[in-house]
């Protein structure tokens, strides 16, 4: 696990820096045991950061989010770096973000999180009602260790894993300048066993299914605010004319909602599933992406999120290309 | 133009093409019910004089400023009714035509449900029309030069016709003569006219006229711009031979130490040459060329004590220092006769080509029956790998003369196994040439050919084919499955597909007529030019029948087997049609550019830079624009180069490119009116 001392120096002297205008990381949440996102401007404020299992969230969203205020005439724009940091399932977030030229390499100082997986909050709530609000959580060689009510309970990683780390096939960043620990080999495989129920169903029980979890949508927009790879200026959804989507909550509209989103993120989603992680309603949206993420694999033998010299795969065109499931 | 639309809707019988299947009175009353349709009419041929005299008299006697035609497909006329409109002064993109023909009554039986398809098709062009914005056609002046790139004969009689009609044409020849394959030919079918006798006087005629400036031994690297206003850079690759010193003496080649080592790909790896080299004799322009793969000096530093070559020319002509020049200039047009390779025998295992050396192909065999090949115009049986010139002393084996010649037809061509199913189109012919040659000059030989079918279509060739056959040569219907040796004979087993009879034949000699391919390194130039290619892998055309000459992209052309095999004629025929076609744009001096182009939101776009990468003409860069005080990058059309195809419209992920006359606000109403069903 990274070693928190080592974490707050490395962060001290990166916003040190002249050309360091902002380091995003992680902070203790309120009660303690939940990570939130921390924004760093000054040497005095990196004593908050950590990293522990707890740090869910993918912080490359911010990355492509924050809001540029109009300047002043004859204000010069503030365009000094930006620090990062990152697991591995976000780095691919950053690759693919410059892959569709959100920023350029030099915008960014990566700090690389080799990452041995962070937990599902639920699991851990499930299992140590309670524990969310009162307690802590540190990795322990193949054990993650809790802290609550004076207490500590070993309990082996895997049982509060969350799944995307389960089968993750880059544990460690794939772009950082700084590695903040040493490398973590890949521990995991991916076969997509986890949506071969999904494929097996027909049309009608695929609708079926489908249509009741969409029902439940509240169309909070937080899957799509979320997104590290959801960052248009402004969103077709919140636009006027035309309407491509009402915003009344309905099964019509809702689905096509999440069939739009799945759609923009095709060959594009880099899985850190965060979408699915921050739904209120426990819409299996990963399911859906990863269903396009391995056609897109399959298909065309593209991930996304690899290298910045990729080219985005829906914007290539080659008469190679399969064509035989083309109607 | 914030006036009421008052629309025209006009519905064309087009004869009984529309009227047999569609009630055109029926979907002209439904028409007149439309919200903003003042007029409906029908009429039997819209595009027929009387048919856009309904329209002009309705634009000028009601008023009308919108107009539906529904009849065929745009592609025939809309560019017909644009004019219509615009002869009585009404912006021709108020135009919109529904297609009730080829989407229609073409394409259905029952006449109830298509008069309701046409209807619907025909709301939905009202619906669009109103919401139609006028666009202005632009015009950009066009260079009056052109790029040809690549000096075989139909590069060379493009750039002459070119040239003559008084433009200035930069002709590109990769290899350090023009000429192309015509050059190796030894006859041409089917007047048995000498290739070089009729090529070469043209081969002088691109280098000395004033108007074509020659660049041989160069490549094109880069193309940028549009259709009157190409950017060019072309790499002219250093010969390390001072072309205006040069007298073309060819002392340095008998010179050189490896003389008579290197295979010449002129005769196919038949003969040899020297490092130091003149393709052929007749090569334009006579200046030696040292090949830096193989030239002792510059591949090992060192040849000998001094470079034989340096000793022996006079001139002082060799300069080993010679850089790659890069040149740049402007054309306005560009012609494509980058011409083809042969298929490789070798992807035809079963034929032997490669093992024996009894087996050869027809364009080896076009340089052993010629009289300036490595055997002096001998048919014989080549000594592969064997050198010419033996030591003192021994004895030199004399080639062997065949008395026996098998030719086999339609290698690698019309053949799903090695993935060519098209046919050549010139092998039956130069078979039949080269059995008539081989008869010429072997008149005992017993000469046999194998084929599937002779496709003699040109003229003169079936009498050729004819000739030919009663000269005694002997056509056997079938295609050999194997070739093997027995003692010193060479075995073809095949089926005589007209008798069903399996047969072996044994002879002295195989000729494979190896078929046409698209060039190995067709990519090079598709990536210059965004050129498509059709499923057989040459370029493709802009329409097979009606835009043979045009690709895609305006101002290119195609000529010669670059687009699909040709024989010389029509090699020739074509390279004419490439040029007329350049010399039009060259000649107005002004092109029309796309109205209907796309164009960016620039304050809603992310600069993803999707649009870049996936527009075919390269219309879209990515521009720094400020924001509200920040830097952004954003993309920027280039309506010049923009075709209106919509891909990039597609591809766009914030709805920021917009394409004119299919605007989303102008799409969806026509898609909500052809998606519901009632």
């Amino acid at each position: 696990m990274v070693d928190q001392a080592k974490l707050r120096e490395v962060a001290r002297e990166v916003i040190s820096r002249e050309d360091v205008r902002l380091l995003i990381g992680y902070r203790p949440g309120t009660y303690g045991f939940r990570a939130r996102p921390a924004f760093v401007e000054s040497a005095e404020q990196v004593e908050e950061l950590v990293f522990t299992p707890a740090c869910v969230s993918n912080l490359a969203s911010y990355l492509v989010l924050e809001e540029k205020p109009p300047l002043p005439r004859g204000a010069e724009p503030d365009n000094r770096k930006v620090a990062v940091m990152v697991k591995g399932c976000d780095s691919r977030a950053l690759v693919q973000q410059m892959v569709e030229k959100a920023y350029e390499r030099d915008h960014l100082v990566v700090l690389g999180i080799p990452c041995s997986g962070v937990v599902d909050m639920a699991r851990v709530e499930a299992r140590f009602p309670g524990v969310l609000s009162a307690g802590s959580i540190i990795r322990e060689g193949d054990d993650f260790v809790l802290s609550f009510d004076g207490k500590t309970e070993k309990v082996p990683a895997a049982e509060l894993l969350a799944d995307k780390c389960k089968r993750c096939r880059y544990p460690t960043p794939l772009v950082s300048d700084i590695m903040l620990d040493d490398e973590v080999e890949r521990f995991a495989e991916d076969d997509f066993s986890d949506i071969a129920e999904l494929e097996g169903k027909s049309v009608e029980e695929k609708w079926a299914y489908w249509a009741e979890k969409f029902s439940r949508c509240i169309r909070c927009y937080s899957c799509r605010n979320v997104c590290p790879m959801c960052y248009c200026e402004d969103c077709i959804l919140d636009r006027l004319k035309p309407v491509w989507m009402r915003r009344s909550v309905d099964i019509s509209e809702n689905t096509a909602f999440h069939i739009s989103r799945a759609y923009h993120l095709a060959g594009r989603c880099i899985q850190c599933g965060e979408c699915a992680r921050v739904c209120p309603v426990d819409i299996p949206l990963m399911e859906l992406n990863r269903k396009f993420y391995k056609d897109v694999e399959e298909l065309y033998d593209y991930e996304p999120g690899l290298s910045t010299e990729a080219t985005p795969l829906l914007s290539t065109f080659s008469v190679e290309d399969r064509e035989d499931f083309i109607l | 133009m914030n006036a009421r639309p008052k629309i025209g809707v006009y519905i064309c019988h087009c004869g009984i093409n529309i009227a047999a299947t569609v009630d055109v009175e029926e979907v002209v009353r439904f028409a007149s019910t439309l919200p903003d349709v003042v007029v409906a009419r029908n009429y039997s041929y819209m595009c027929s004089d009387p048919g856009q005299a309904l329209i002009t008299e309705d634009i000028q006697n009601m008023g009308l400023n919108r107009v539906v035609v529904a009849s065929c497909s745009p592609r025939m006329h809309e560019p017909t009714f644009r004019k219509t409109l615009m002869s009585v002064g009404l912006n021709p993109y108020f135009l919109e035509m529904a297609n009730i023909r080829e989407q229609c009554s073409w394409v259905h039986e029952d006449r109830i449900a298509a008069t309701e398809k046409a209807k619907r098709l025909v709301e939905s062009a009202v619906v669009k029309v109103r919401r139609l914005e006028p666009l202005e056609v632009k015009e950009v002046e066009v260079e009056p030069s052109c790029l040809i790139i690549g000096a075989g004969i139909a590069g060379i009689q493009a750039a002459l016709d070119i040239a003559d009609a008084g433009f200035k044409v930069y002709l590109v020849e990769k290899t350090p003569s023009v000429g192309g394959h015509m050059a190796q030919l030894d006859k041409t079918f089917p007047t048995l006219d000498c290739s070089a006798c009729i090529l070469t006087p043209k081969m002088v005629d691109v280098a000395n006229h004033p108007n074509i400036e020659l660049l041989t031994y160069s490549q094109v690297e880069e193309i940028s711009g549009y259709v009157g206003n190409f950017d060019v850079k072309v790499r002219k690759k250093s010969r390390f031979v001072d072309v205006s010193k040069c007298t073309g003496c060819g002392a340095c080649a008998e010179a050189c130490r490896q003389a008579g080592r290197i295979p010449s790909e002129f005769d196919e790896g038949l003969g040899m040459r020297s490092c130091i080299y003149l393709p052929f004799p007749q090569a334009v322009p006579a200046k030696y060329t040292i090949d830096k793969e193989t030239c002792l000096f510059l591949t090992r530093g060192k040849c000998g004590d001094s470079p034989k070559c340096v000793e022996a020319c006079e001139a002082g002509a060799i300069d080993f220092e010679m850089k790659d020049e890069m040149l740049e200039f402007k054309v306005g047009t560009i012609i494509v006769a980058t011409g083809f390779d042969v298929f490789d025998a070798r992807n035809k295992p079963e034929y032997g080509y490669g093992t024996y050396p009894e087996v050869v192909t027809a364009l080896e065999f076009e340089r052993l029956v010629s009289a300036s090949g490595p055997y002096g115009g001998k048919v014989v049986i080549p000594q592969r790998g064997k050198k010419k010139k033996k030591k003192e002393g021994e004895e030199e084996e004399a080639p062997r003369v065949p008395k026996n010649i098998t030719f086999i037809q339609c290698v690698g061509s019309r053949d799903k196994s090695v993935g060519n199913e098209y046919c050549s189109r010139v092998c039956c012919m130069y078979t039949a040439k080269q059995a008539h040659l081989a008869k010429d000059k072997i008149p005992d030989a017993e000469i046999t050919i194998f084929y599937m079918d002779v496709r003699a279509f040109g003229k003169g060739y079936e009498e050729f084919y004819d000739r030919v056959r009663r000269e005694g040569i002997r056509y056997i219907r079938g295609n050999p499955s194997e070739i093997f040796r027995r003692g010193d004979k060479l075995v073809v087993r095949a089926e005589d597909t007209l008798t069903a009879t399996p047969m072996e034949h044994e002879t002295d000699m195989v000729v494979l007529s190896v078929g046409l391919m698209p060039r190995s390194d067709r990519r090079e130039i598709i990536d210059l030019l965004k050129l498509s290619s059709s499923p057989d892998q040459f370029y493709l055309e802009a329409h097979p029948k009606l835009r043979p000459v045009d690709t895609a992209t305006d101002g290119i052309f195609l000529a010669g087997a670059c687009q699909g095999p040709k024989d010389i004629p029509d090699a020739v025929g074509q390279a004419k049609g490439a040029a007329s076609a350049a010399m039009i744009l060259m000649a107005s001096g002004k092109v029309k550019v796309e109205a209907q182009t796309s164009v960016v939101d620039e304050a809603t776009c992310r600069g993803c830079g999707f649009c870049v990468e996936i527009c075919p003409y390269s219309a879209i860069e990515l521009v720094e624009v400020n924001r509200m005080g920040w830097p952004v990058k954003v993309a920027r059309v280039n309506e010049a180069l923009c075709k209106g195809c919509g891909a990039c419209a597609a591809a766009c992920l914030s709805g920021s490119i917009q394409q004119r006359s299919f605007r989303d606000l102008q799409i969806l109403p026509q898609i909500e009116v052809l998606g519901v069903s009632d």
